[in-house]
């Protein structure tokens, strides 16, 4: 185990795995830095750090740093996929997947299906989201309700160094194309990694944060931190949570969000994203459809408004779920007679 | 005469403001004559018979029978001679309005009457209440408000802009919630060294279960937790098996019966008392031979069959009229002191508790207890007890000796000042006057009082002198 | 360069293949028996054609949803992509494409595509992948081609493609086939230089080149030069206009009210690709005519065959739905 910041983790995984694997490439918008620049080369080494010596390390036919042509990046690791290669691609804020969203949804989702299951597409792109930094509408968003909702991809959301760690391994090594989801206002957080460098984590295996038999809590992102300082507040007060940290939204770990409210029979799902058509929703329909007897209260869902982020810091202060609303709904699932 | 006659919702006593119609005795074109039953009208305290005062043809009967309450006063149906047209009907209908002596008129009636008129025994309407607001509500809610007397200011409305729904006032209704929590439990944390189910881990962690070694049957090969359970719970292990077979709990589940009307309207005014009247209890045992040995004479030379508990009306109400300050009923700051006792005796019926009243026991004597108890019991049996059987009291005797119980604590029946409570009949050991041990046959009560208008020294003179009535019973008959 | 017998044989066969395949697609779509859109390629065999036959199987191509006849000339079976079409589980892609999203990656065509300009920034992914892989023993690179129209030419994909492999140096070559319509605009009215599409590319800093379409040879002669060039390691991509034309409309079902009067009887009589090159290589006495009417009856028997397979294979089943969304979930 060493003690490192999420960034490392997602930045040493990817460098173990290109120099396990010579066809990892990765590819995005200053994912060097300083190309054509008198400071040349690394002069930055990606925006969020998080390819940091890559190209000192593999040279620029593996360490692409593109112009900003979200589509063209996406596009080119559909074609490099399909070529043969394991693209890692970063699109630099998740916001811009507006930009090329058909390079992703229409065809690197669907090319294997599309082609009778005759091709493989394992590219890996890699989209730093979310809010927390007062960086506004355009540059705050999640996505994760968007591309969950794809068939063909797969969806990751590490809360934790470790998780980005292993998730991310996964992801490379998988022949699936995966949206790999950094929250960037997890960054900097710290935490213990395995030094293993086949430590991986299968996907669809939620983890059980925390655990108590009085009310369920599903988290995913920087949600989870959330869940679980609520989960250690409401246990000063004897209500015990079991707060499931998703790891993957697609494929989903149905069975332990099930599993856990059928104990408990409360649920309390947090979500960042917006509260219309979100993964609050399809895990409360999931629950309500098969774990409906077991309820015995309605599910509280906890989100921001259905706004887009604000600026200054109260409102985006105010946007965001918290700790405190978590609890606070809670502790409605268990006044609700 | 020749008029068109309404048959109106009537008002039965000063406390009703609604009736049901239960069931129609008559239809629309038959002839009715005087002293007919025309229907069963049916109160939050009694189902009674209404009979036709004068001969009549039934020409439009306006209100189902089963359906919902109607207001004191409602037109129910239409009588006349036959002789008058379908329009002149149709006009009487349309000009009819509800007489102004209504709900609200009775109730400022009561109040201003000096003459303690009988107001509520123990079972009474809620009145429905009228609702209005500018709050957003949805019909139903509000309908549910008015007919449950819910002050819909104290909720908070869940609905799209702050609207009332019947949900918030169902809520309302219901108490809070308490649910019974088992707090934060600890986990080994998730490693990956073994695959196992969040679940699966937790079980494992709580049943002192290893994961390792166990085979996963879930997806991927992930340990579940029918994994770890089979083997917390062996499935079907008939490993000889000598001694107590294992019990395996099956479903206990509730069969869920909502208070009807009568007992949400008990429970209301139970609560009420027992949480508004400062309740004060005096204890006091008394020896019952004497008593019990001249019930069966009297039952012999009367020819009645009086029970003990007649008798201890008789003396309860005996000792009422020597302490007329126990004898009261207390109405907000005023105290109305009756000089004779109604007892209210509480009976079991087929409806419930009800409490008809013995009126005026301290002048009767105890073969017309009997006779008049008799009465009562078999009238609340059959389910037939008006409101006059039941209003007013000015005291109320309640007996489970018959349940072998000892003794107890009874809650006040407002707005009387008190209750008696009365054990049952238990052989004792006691001291006799030469120093040995005898037994003899003691009798427990209770006596709760209104401390706003009871005092101790009073109750305790009253239970004094019920304590003499009984030992010395003969007093009874001064 | 003159090409011999074989290789005549060969290009010609494949140009009639294409232009039958098309044909009769076009009469059996008019009975309702295939589903979905269908775009054909009659007009334009000798650029699909001209380009593919340079190409190995290391080179990769990306196509439009106009792509039959990029797929044919890539290699891909005749059979398999009839029964595609027809949407049986034989066909190419199990019946799951259909005719827009075809595809043999196993040949190096990596599909049609049903987004129009999607196929170019998918191209220089390949052409990445090429570089990456470096070159071959006679120091040569695999290149990728992103086919595109006219239409195509205005998506901002195609901007940010060929600016990725200019900046990238990818071995990359964007052909654009102006068929003088992008759907049901003429392409002096949307495309804002002047309908000259080679210029946009070349302003994005790549060599670029200019052809008849409907000349298989000045197709064949164009692309070996652009081959030459851009499979020199560190030259980059490269773009040709070719002037082409389609016979049918933008769509199976199109009306095609946009054209002239008499255009259509026009096009074929003077820019029908086969018929250019049956009057060259007769003339130059490379070929005789029964030599071509043999490639014609050929063609047009495999064609039959192609299309009776399709009748009687098998069709998919409901649970085929749920196949190969992913490998393993």
């Amino acid at each position: 185990m060493a003690k490192m910041m999420y960034r490392d983790a997602i930045r040493n995984t990817i460098f173990q795995e290109m120099q396990r694997d010579s066809r990892v490439v990765v590819l995005g918008e200053d994912v060097v830095g300083g190309m054509g620049t008198a400071g040349g080369p690394e002069a930055i080494g990606g925006i969020w750090s998080t390819s940091t010596g890559l190209y000192d390390a593999f040279g620029p036919d593996r360490v692409i740093d593109t112009p900003i042509s979200e589509s063209a990046i996406m596009g080119a690791a559909g074609g490099l996929a399909l070529a043969g290669k394991r693209p890692v691609a970063e699109i630099m804020f998740a916001d811009f997947i507006g930009v090329c969203m058909d390079q992703l949804w229409n065809q690197i989702a669907k090319f294997r299906y599309m082609f009778g299951g005759k091709s493989i597409c394992p590219a890996v792109i890699r989209m730093p989201m979310g809010a927390g930094y007062n960086a506004a509408a355009q540059h705050s968003q999640v996505i994760h309700q968007f591309v969950t909702g794809m068939p063909g991809l797969k969806v990751l959301m590490p809360s934790n160094p470790a998780d980005a760690c292993g998730l991310l391994r996964q992801a490379i090594r998988d022949d699936d194309p995966v949206v790999f989801l950094e929250h960037k206002f997890l960054y900097a957080m710290s935490g213990e990694v395995p030094d293993d460098p086949d430590f991986v984590i299968p996907l669809g295996h939620a983890r059980l944060a925390r655990a108590g038999e009085d009310v369920t809590i599903v988290a995913s992102g920087m949600m989870v931190g959330y869940a679980e300082t609520a989960a250690d507040d409401l246990a000063q007060d004897g209500i015990g949570c079991d707060v499931i940290d998703l790891r993957t939204a697609s494929p989903l770990d149905e069975e332990a969000i099930l599993d856990s409210v059928e104990v408990t029979g409360r649920l309390v799902v947090v979500d960042e994203a917006p509260p219309r058509c979100n993964l609050a929703t399809d895990i409360a329909a999931l629950v309500a459809s098969k774990a409906f007897a077991s309820l015995k209260a309605p599910i509280e869902m906890v989100t921001p408004p259905h706004t887009p982020v604000p600026f200054a810091r109260e409102l985006e202060s105010a946007y965001l779920p918290s700790p405190a609303k978590v609890a606070a709904a809670v502790r409605k699932t268990l006044e609700y007679r | 005469m020749s008029r068109i006659r309404a048959f109106t919702m009537p008002k039965w006593g000063i406390e009703m403001t609604e009736g049901t119609i239960a069931e129609w005795m008559v239809k629309e074109g038959e002839s009715i004559t005087r002293g007919q039953t025309i229907c069963l009208i049916e109160t939050a305290k009694i189902t009674n018979e209404v009979e036709a005062e004068y001969d009549a043809t039934v020409r439009k009967i306006l209100v189902n029978g089963g359906g919902d309450a109607e207001p004191v006063g409602a037109l129910l149906a239409v009588f006349d001679e036959g002789n008058h047209s379908d329009a002149e009907i149709e006009a009487f209908l349309a000009e009819f309005k509800p007489a102004e002596g209504g709900v609200a008129a009775g109730a400022a009636k009561a109040k201003a009457d000096p003459a303690p008129v009988a107001t509520t025994l123990a079972v009474a309407d809620k009145p429905r209440i009228k609702i209005e607001t500018n709050r957003p509500i949805s019909p139903e809610a509000l309908r549910l408000a008015e007919e449950e007397g819910i002050d819909i200011a104290a909720i908070e409305g869940s609905g799209r802009g702050g609207r009332i729904t019947h949900q918030d006032v169902m809520k309302a209704l219901r108490g809070p919630a308490s649910p019974v929590l088992k707090g934060a439990v600890q986990v080994e944390a998730d490693d990956l060294t073994v695959f196992a189910s969040p679940l699966a881990r937790r079980i494992a962690s709580q049943t002192g279960v290893s994961l390792a070694g166990i085979t996963g049957t879930g997806a991927r090969g992930r340990i579940s937790k029918k994994d770890v359970l089979a083997l917390v719970q062996p499935a079907a292990a008939p490993a000889a098996a000598v001694g107590t077979p294992a019990f395996v709990a099956g479903e206990n589940r509730p069969e869920v019966v909502p208070f009807d009307r009568i007992r949400k309207v008990v429970a209301q005014r139970l609560t009420q008392a027992k949480q508004e009247l400062p309740h004060f209890y005096l204890r006091m045992s008394a020896s019952a031979d004497a008593m019990l040995e001249m019930r069966k004479t009297a039952n012999l030379v009367l020819g009645c069959k009086a029970s003990v508990n007649d008798w201890v009306v008789k003396a309860a109400a005996t000792a009422l009229a020597r302490h007329p300050d126990v004898n009261v009923q207390v109405h907000g700051t005023d105290i109305y002191k009756f000089p004779h006792a109604d007892i209210s005796i509480a009976v079991a019926s087929p409806k419930g508790l009800v409490t008809p009243v013995v009126r005026q026991a301290n002048l009767m004597r105890i073969d017309q207890i009997a006779a008049e108890t008799r009465r009562l019991i078999d009238k609340a049996q059959a389910g037939k007890l008006s409101f006059e059987d039941m209003d007013g009291g000015t005291f109320s005797v309640s007996n489970l000796g018959m349940f072998g119980i000892e003794n107890f604590d009874a809650i006040i029946n407002p707005p009387q000042g008190a209750i008696l409570a009365v054990g049952g009949a238990t052989r004792q050991p006691v001291e006799k006057a030469d120093g040995s041990v005898g037994f003899e046959t003691r009798i427990s009560f209770t006596l709760s009082v209104d401390h706003r208008a009871i005092d101790g020294a009073g109750g305790a003179q009253f239970l004094q002198t019920l304590k003499l009535l009984i030992e010395k019973p003969e007093g009874l008959f001064a | 360069m003159q090409l011999n017998r074989d290789a005549l044989t060969r290009a010609y066969r494949q140009m009639k293949l294409i232009r039958e395949f098309e044909e009769r697609l076009h009469e059996e779509i008019q009975t309702g028996e295939i589903a979905g859109f269908t775009h054909l390629y009659c007009g334009q065999e000798a650029v699909a054609v001209g380009v593919c036959e340079h190409l190995t199987e290391r080179d990769k191509i990306v196509s439009t949803h106009r792509g039959h006849g990029h797929c044919l000339a890539k290699g891909c079976d005749v059979d398999g992509m009839m029964k595609e079409i027809w949407g049986s589980l034989e066909g190419l892609c199990n019946g799951k494409a259909g005719s827009m999203h075809i595809a043999d990656i196993d040949k190096g065509m990596l599909g049609a595509n049903g987004i129009v300009g999607a196929g170019a920034p998918i191209a220089v992914g390949a052409a990445l992948s090429n570089k990456i892989d470096g070159p071959d023993a006679e120091g040569k690179l695999a290149v990728a081609i992103g086919f595109s129209g006219d239409g195509a030419c205005n998506q901002g994909t195609t901007f940010e493609a060929m600016n990725l492999a200019v900046v990238t140096k990818a071995p990359a070559i964007f052909v654009f086939e102006n068929n003088h319509y992008s759907e049901h605009t003429g392409v002096d009215y949307a495309v804002g230089t002047a309908g000259d599409i080679a210029s946009r590319a070349e302003a994005f800093g790549m060599k670029v080149w200019r052809a008849d379409g409907t000349d298989f040879f000045a197709v064949h002669d164009c692309m070996r030069e652009m081959l030459d060039y851009v499979r020199v390691p560190g030259n980059g991509p490269a773009a040709v206009e070719f002037d082409t034309e389609r016979f049918f409309g933008h769509f199976e079902g199109d009306p095609q009210r946009y054209r002239g009067e008499g255009e259509l009887e026009r096009l074929r009589e003077t820019r029908d690709c086969l018929k250019k090159f049956r009057a060259s290589v007769t003339g130059a006495k490379l070929l005789s005519d029964s030599d071509i009417d043999a490639i014609d009856t050929d063609a047009l028997a495999a064609i039959e065959n192609a299309v009776q397979a399709s009748r009687s294979a098998a069709r998919p089943k409901p649970e085929n739905v749920l196949d190969n969304v992913y490998i393993s979930y």
